[in-house]
């Protein structure tokens, strides 16, 4: 039985007369990352938030699973690591303060973040309003593994980051996948991507 | 509802309303043919609190159970109803407080108690309109006229005792005893019934239309 | 609830005093609200009457509309910033929406705590007020500022998710909010002025306790799809 599957099913969903997502479906175990591709407007932030149950679908389904488990969708939106574009810190409190506050709100001791925010090279006392673009996408990077989420859902990963920043990105990512993970990552670029095992490709 | 149900109802009605002006006899304390009103001002602010406990009911469910649009739509229409009533009860019952305590309005606790209603209720449409996306909309908006569910009944039965009021009694007092001439009595119950069937009517009514304009505004992109 | 629930609203609590005492957004807004007003109806009214208990009708009716359109001013802010900056998908990904509305209601809480601490003692001074029973005036801004507390939460993370927030929650709250500003001037009145207000305590702590009960049932929904 694998670790973690991640499958949705016929996802629709429309903002006004717009329809953004029309039966979208896919699937992905652990280990393995589904790709999503599509220019820019095609939908790819609007599936994965539907994957992260922030934004409900108007049609289809989405099933996690951890370890043989079906979570709900209150509890999926909590296990999940979502790394989006659109997801920011508070301005008054430093790198070190809003991973602490992560981690108390996830129940895990305060100073969890810390390892990884080391390893990302993120500096500790700098408040989020006085981060580079890049360094924000770092904390972003924290934020999304800090917990070890089984599920992985990473809305244009690499944005931003310098050289040294998506490498150690993508070993992030290479150790999740190998600790038995799954991922969703979604680029309007062909981006080369590691142990690809589903694609899904949108257009307008 | 069946055509014949309808014909029923507005027989039902035209009984009323001529019983109300010739069959039942004039309140005792009342000023000339004034009392007659309570024929229709009590059934009005009766069905505008059950329009609103629908609501209320159907977006406790839309919560609970399946979000269908249907739920969402229902809730919707049930208080766009409910308003109508209320605003007729309140101006029927200004038109009484003209005859009788002769000024229209004197914030009697039962006037200030309908009009926090009405406020209370006015504002789901305002939230309605202020919120663009659909799902978001009918989560928020269901989430609000359940809220309603808890403090309507306040609004309508404990908002109105706290404080002196020169309006009648209600129908039923405090007692738990009725207090009405017989005649009396089974006009005002017909014509609530009749009203409450007016009601559901044009509940169903409105909420097929709503979601036929909702499917051809979904339709037309 | 378990001591994890607690911390994860400890936490939501914490940083929303942290992060005001490095920007002092609210508190500054709401104090001069208060004594602007204050000091304004003051002047304006002249001395509002002979007694202190015709004064104390009008103080404790001004304390209460003075309390509610600082409410209406500062308040919706706890969640529209989160909405507007973004940090609301943080909370949504990470806490427990029950745990984020307890956290929420005691950090609006302690501002209306605060609100009053200033604006009842300068209502006092500027109307020259006797207060016959202190006891029962605590009680009073207690109950109602916890209804009030919970009344605007919950709207304001309704409102926060809507177009025009700030005029939508006027027009959410207003209604909402008569029940308990009248009840809550009937008992500021009475312990001022030494009546018995024993039936309208027992009523503003029965809207007290609907209001938080429906605001904990209702949050999970209104917070996330």
């Amino acid at each position: 039985m694998p670790v973690a599957r991640l499958a949705f099913e016929g996802l629709s969903r429309r903002f006004d007369r717009l329809v953004v997502l029309d039966r979208v479906s896919g699937e992905v175990e652990s280990g393995g990352l589904f790709a999503v591709r599509g220019p820019n407007g095609s939908g790819k932030s609007t599936l994965l938030r539907c994957l992260a149950g922030l934004l409900a679908p108007d049609r289809g389904r989405v099933v996690a699973e951890e370890d043989g488990r079906a979570l709900a969708n209150d509890e999926r939106r909590r296990r999940v690591g979502l790394l989006a574009p659109d997801i920011a810190f508070y301005d008054e409190l430093s790198v070190s303060e809003n991973l602490e506050l992560v981690a108390r709100l996830r129940g895990l001791p305060p100073a969890s973040g810390r390892a990884v925010a080391e390893r990302l090279g993120l500096p500790a006392a700098r408040p989020w309003r006085a981060l580079s673009s890049g360094m924000r996408q770092r904390l972003r990077w924290a934020f999304a593994v800090l917990h070890r989420p089984r599920l992985l859902l990473l809305d244009e990963p690499f944005q931003n980051l310098d050289d040294d920043g998506e490498r150690i990105a993508r070993a992030l990512l290479d150790e999740h996948l190998e600790n038995g993970g799954l991922a969703v990552a979604a680029s309007p670029v062909s981006l080369p991507l590691p142990r690809i095992s589903g694609e899904l490709r949108l257009d307008r | 509802m069946k055509r014949p149900l309808l014909w029923l109802l507005w027989g039902w009605m035209a009984t009323v309303i001529v019983a109300a002006f010739h069959w039942a006899p004039l309140a005792e304390g009342f000023l000339g043919q004034s009392s007659r009103i309570l024929f229709f001002h009590v059934p009005m602010a009766w069905v505008s609190f059950v329009a609103f406990m629908v609501a209320g009911v159907r977006s406790l469910a839309y919560l609970a159970g399946r979000r269908t649009e249907r739920r969402d739509q229902a809730a919707a229409a049930a208080i766009e109803i409910g308003l109508l009533f209320a605003l007729l009860a309140t101006v029927t019952g200004a038109i009484w407080a003209r005859i009788m305590w002769n000024s229209w309005w004197n914030w009697d606790p039962r006037q200030a108690s309908i009009v926090v209603a009405l406020l209370f209720y006015a504002a789901y449409l305002a939230l309605r309109a202020a919120v663009a996306d659909r799902e978001a909309r009918g989560r928020l908006c269901a989430a609000y006229a359940t809220l309603g569910l808890v403090v309507a009944p306040f609004f309508y039965f404990v908002l109105p005792r706290l404080g002196f009021t020169l309006h009648p009694e209600a129908v039923i007092n405090a007692q738990g005893k009725v207090e009405v001439e017989p005649r009396m009595l089974v006009v005002l119950l017909a014509s609530s019934a009749g009203f409450t069937a007016l009601f559901f009517w044009m509940h169903q009514l409105r909420t097929r239309l709503a979601l036929r304009e909702a499917r051809l505004l979904e339709g037309s992109d | 609830m378990s001591s994890g629930w607690t911390a994860e609203a400890a936490a939501v609590f914490a940083k929303d005093w942290r992060a005001e005492r490095r920007a002092r957004h609210a508190v500054a807004t709401l104090v001069l609200f208060a004594i602007t007003t204050l000091v304004i109806a003051s002047l304006a009214l002249g001395p509002i009457g002979a007694t202190p208990g015709e004064r104390s009708d009008v103080a404790s009716a001004l304390l209460w509309i003075l309390l509610l359109f600082a409410a209406a001013a500062g308040l919706p802010r706890v969640f529209v910033h989160e909405e507007e900056s973004h940090t609301a998908t943080v909370l949504r990904l990470a806490a427990r929406p029950s745990a984020v509305f307890a956290g929420k209601l005691a950090w609006v809480a302690s501002l209306l705590a605060l609100l009053e601490a200033v604006a009842t003692p300068l209502a006092l001074a500027l109307f020259d007020l006797p207060v016959a029973s202190p006891g029962r005036l605590v009680l009073a801004l207690g109950a109602g500022g916890a209804g009030l507390a919970a009344a605007t939460t919950l709207l304001a993370a309704i409102v926060a998710q809507g177009r025009g927030a700030t005029t939508l929650f006027a027009a959410l709250a207003f209604p909402l909010l008569v029940p308990l500003a009248v009840l809550a001037v009937a008992a500021t009145r009475a312990a001022l002025g030494g009546g018995d207000a024993g039936d309208v305590l027992v009523q503003l702590f029965l809207y007290d306790s609907t209001i938080m009960v429906a605001g904990f049932l209702l949050f999970p929904v209104i917070w996330a799809p």
